[in-house]
């Protein structure tokens, strides 16, 4: 039996079927020389997920390679970028596991469609930020909380390209956990610099974002 | 590795329902099960995840059915596949604001508004703040009210849980798993939470009960540090080292969205007849969100029940 049950498997081919109008690549970049049950498990999960849809696959790449890594603007490993001709920077850190499975379903089908769950106020505000935001949104697997900032942070990055944003496995992540102070979650940092914790309707994360950057 | 799905990919495109219930825990989910059997095209809005309150609970072992208990998160995603099964909308979407004047009812989230000819508020209740020195500095910062999302950042530390209720014993049992020791605080002379859990309390080598005391105060620099104790009989105020602190000193109602519309008990809570009627014709409350005596998952879902009877009957009367 695999990672993701049948009657899940079924629910997300329906899921794909409504939803993926182009091509979803996971890019998934994994210490290559020294696996763990971690990097291993989480490969499993992606293997399963492309094979339920043909608009879905894999790419797998080593974190070894600095170039390649440097490239898609990532720092950690691993890290799964979720990607497709749509603009959008929709990145995870660690697997996404737990609650967080659901935000990384809802990227793949964010990416693959013309999906943006935002008001017309907020996509209009979200325009005009001409800045670099870099949001990290560190998470545990059984918080109920983040997913919500997670697709927020996620869904912002579709309308303006100045905006990437990343979900971190605040556990296995611990030491860069810790430099941040995280000691609850979610917890969102932007730009390396200002943090804040919980998660918010999207109108006040936006303005919690635009006050950073005043 | 457990896998837990919730999405909602896709805008709403319709706006107007026979009944809206605000909140999906077992209280609005069950509602949605008996209205959707009777035809009547339901929505239910959640802000944070469907299943309600419940999904922070590590194991529930007094619902019927469930003889070894399930995993609070296990029986959200079974109350939600049960809802949709019978035709419930589901969208994740916190309401800021309801107009119960005339219907239908008004019902705006921060993206959209939507219309329903009835509904049923089941937005259940939230931890409550025990309202000492130094609790609101070090929320997020050692202070937590959910041991499912926080626990794991105190392995290996010194916690502090407030309150020996069912709440409490079972998260202390939970961040047992992390923390090196854990002190319950009771301000009550005896726990209140079920023997059975007292028993696992008490075989528990990490877990430290002390009743008659009361937390007075919350100590750090920037991060929790310690929790100052005393005891009710009198007595000097010990400080206890512990990064970690979670509070789980009884409950308030989750009604701020409907404080000015509905009729309400001094402490918050929706009252309501037997027929879980409120003060407005066509609106009903269920779960722990309503005046009543005893919260659980079993009665939310008696409520439930209730309530989405009376709305059925409601709809059919004003048809």
């Amino acid at each position: 039996m695999g990672l993701i049950s049948e009657q899940d498997k079924e629910y997300l081919k329906n899921e794909f079927d409504k939803n993926l109008k182009r091509e979803v690549q996971l890019l998934y970049f994994a210490d290559q020389e020294n696996e763990s049950d971690y990097t291993v498990q989480t490969k499993e999960l992606l293997e399963e997920l492309v094979s339920l849809n043909e608009n879905l696959s894999l790419l797998i790449k080593d974190c070894n390679d600095e170039k390649s890594m440097k490239s898609e603007n990532l720092t950690l490993c691993p890290s799964i970028k979720v990607k497709s001709k749509r603009s959008g920077f929709m990145n995870f850190y660690g697997v996404p596991a737990g609650h967080e499975f659901s935000s990384f379903i809802e990227a793949i089908n964010d990416m693959g469609s013309d999906n943006l769950p935002l008001s017309e106020d907020i996509i209009e505000d979200l325009k005009q930020i001409d800045e670099s935001v870099d949001i990290k949104v560190f998470i545990t697997h059984g918080c109920p909380h983040c997913p919500g900032a997670v697709r927020n942070a996620h869904t912002f990055s579709l309308v303006n390209d100045n905006i990437k944003s990343s979900m971190v496995d605040a556990n296995y992540f611990d030491k860069i956990s810790r430099e941040n102070q995280v000691s609850s979650v979610p917890h969102i940092v932007i730009n390396d610099k200002v943090s804040f914790t919980g998660n918010m309707p999207p109108r006040m994360f936006l303005d919690k974002i635009r006050e950073v950057l005043k | 590795m457990e896998l837990s799905l919730n999405i909602q990919s896709k805008k709403n495109e319709k706006k107007h329902f026979s009944a809206g219930i605000i909140g999906s825990g077992p209280a609005g989910l069950t509602a949605a099960i008996y209205l959707g059997r009777s035809k009547i095209d339901t929505v239910v809005f959640e802000k944070i995840a469907p299943g309600g309150y419940i999904i922070n609970v590590e194991k529930i072992e007094n619902y019927p059915g469930f003889v070894e208990g399930i995993s609070g998160q296990e029986l959200g995603k079974l109350y939600v596949q049960h809802a949709k099964r019978f035709g419930a909308e589901i969208i994740d979407e916190e309401i800021t604001k309801l107009e119960l004047d005339k219907t239908p009812f008004i019902i705006e989230s921060s993206n959209e508004s939507y219309t329903a000819d009835s509904l049923i508020i089941a937005c259940g209740s939230s931890s409550k703040k025990i309202g000492v020195p130094g609790e609101e500095k070090f929320i997020h910062k050692g202070i937590s009210f959910c041991a499912a999302c926080d626990a794991p950042f105190f392995e290996g530390e010194n916690v502090v849980v407030v309150g020996a209720g069912n709440s409490g014993a079972q998260e202390a049992l939970y961040i047992s798993k992390f923390a090196k020791h854990i002190t319950i605080v009771e301000f009550l002379d005896h726990p209140t939470c079920e023997p059975i859990l007292l028993d696992r309390i008490n075989k528990n080598d990490k877990i430290e009960l002390l009743t008659s005391h009361i937390v007075v105060g919350f100590n750090g620099d920037e991060f929790l540090e310690s929790v100052d104790i005393k005891d009710v009989n009198g007595g000097e105020v010990k400080p206890i080292t512990a990064k970690g602190s979670f509070i789980y000193a009884g409950e308030v109602p989750n009604s701020n969205l409907v404080k000015d519309k509905l009729e309400l008990d001094k402490n918050g809570y929706i009252l309501t007849d037997k027929h879980l009627k409120t003060s407005v014709k066509g609106v009903f409350a269920a779960g722990n969100v309503r005046d009543t005596t005893f919260r659980q998952v079993a009665t939310a879902i008696g409520d439930g029940a209730v309530a989405a009877h009376e709305a059925y009957k409601y709809l059919e009367e004003n048809k």
